[in-house]
């Protein structure tokens, strides 16, 4: 980054085919800025949260890894857990069949024990499965502290940026605040009529129009 | 519930997660011909070079977003009879008025329930059927 005293020697280098007047007039107006923003106790503090930016980058890529991995845990488990529930329902139908059309044979060729031992062993495995569902759950508790420290500091850099629009923008234009083209999902419905808060204002919304 | 296993979905979402998530209750709900895309680009190269039945697509999304390949889709002569589910977090009125009136056979926002998901699908199956 080029410091406020560097910008002096650079300017005759820059100055190739230009009026060494606007160099002095842009150096004068550079300096007046930064010196205001200085004042302000802008610059320090924008210049704090920008040195934690990297950090904040780092806090999110943590989070988009730990909850990915934790989705992914958690569907694989689940796959399993059905998997196993398909298998005691199939045989569940089997040995239900044997039973009717053999009572005597079904116990005595230990179909029946088999089976309530098989329905033993998968329900443990289900048990397991379920288990480790519930410890994927994790990534909640860890992500929450993490997104704490990260909206912190969103607060600081946005803080800052504010003070300094405010500073720097004509009247008409710091007032006026552009909506993002798409916005996510919505945090809070506080005060809000223009989204939707459930399927059924969807729905109502779609009927209204003809749909 | 009459559901016909035949038909070929395409689920366009940039989180593997949800694409799983929306496979996983389509094969829950008779559906199990189904093939993923990550952004509204990969989708339309999709569409184009193999055939699909149904697309069930995200809005907000790099690359190509839902909007756009709901726009690229109902220009294409060839591709604007298929149906477009919008399954999004976007729940500004605005963005369901765009959709639907650019063409959206549906919109569901997230989070979701299977029941949601089904009928919405049964639902304009049957305005397909109802129309061929």
């Amino acid at each position: 980054m080029i410091k406020m005293d560097e910008l002096e020697c650079l300017a005759p280098q820059m100055a190739a085919g230009a009026s060494p007047e606007v160099f002095h007039q842009l150096g004068l107006i550079t300096r007046q800025l930064h010196d205001t923003l200085t004042q302000l106790g802008v610059m320090p503090k924008l210049q704090q949260a920008a040195d934690g930016l990297p950090d904040a980058r780092s806090r999110l890529n943590y989070i988009a890894q730990k909850t990915g991995a934790a989705a992914d845990k958690v569907l694989n488990l689940v796959d399993r857990a059905k998997s196993e529930h398909q298998s005691i329902s199939s045989e569940t139908r089997r040995i239900a069949a044997a039973i009717v059309a053999d009572p005597v044979k079904a116990v005595a060729s230990g179909a029946v024990m088999n089976f309530v031992g098989d329905v033993e062993s998968s329900t443990e495995r289900i048990d397991r499965h379920l288990t480790e569902i519930m410890m994927a759950q994790d990534f909640h508790d860890l992500t929450g502290q993490v997104v704490a420290k990260v909206v912190s500091l969103a607060s600081e850099l946005e803080d800052s940026l504010v003070k300094l629009l405010v500073q720097a923008a004509p009247p008409e234009a710091a007032t006026k605040v552009e909506a993002a083209v798409l916005q996510g999902p919505v945090v809070s419905y506080e005060g809000r009529t223009d989204v939707v808060q459930n399927q059924g204002e969807v729905d109502d919304l779609l009927a209204s129009l003809g749909f | 519930m009459t559901t016909n296993s035949d038909l070929k979905f395409l689920i366009v979402d940039d989180f593997s997660t949800m694409r799983r998530i929306v496979r996983g209750l389509l094969k829950e709900i008779g559906y199990n011909n189904a093939e993923e895309a990550e952004d509204g680009s990969v989708a339309l190269n999709m569409l184009k070079s193999s055939k699909f039945d149904f697309v069930v697509s995200d809005i907000n999304m790099p690359v190509m977003n839902g909007f756009e390949l709901l726009s690229a889709i109902k220009k294409d002569d060839t591709l604007k009879h298929l149906p477009v589910l919008m399954v999004t977090a976007e729940a500004r009125k605005e963005d369901i008025v765009r959709a639907a009136q650019d063409g959206a056979a549906g919109y569901i926002v997230k989070p979701f329930t299977k029941a949601t998901l089904e009928e919405k699908v049964q639902k304009i199956m049957q305005k397909l059927a109802a129309t061929a």
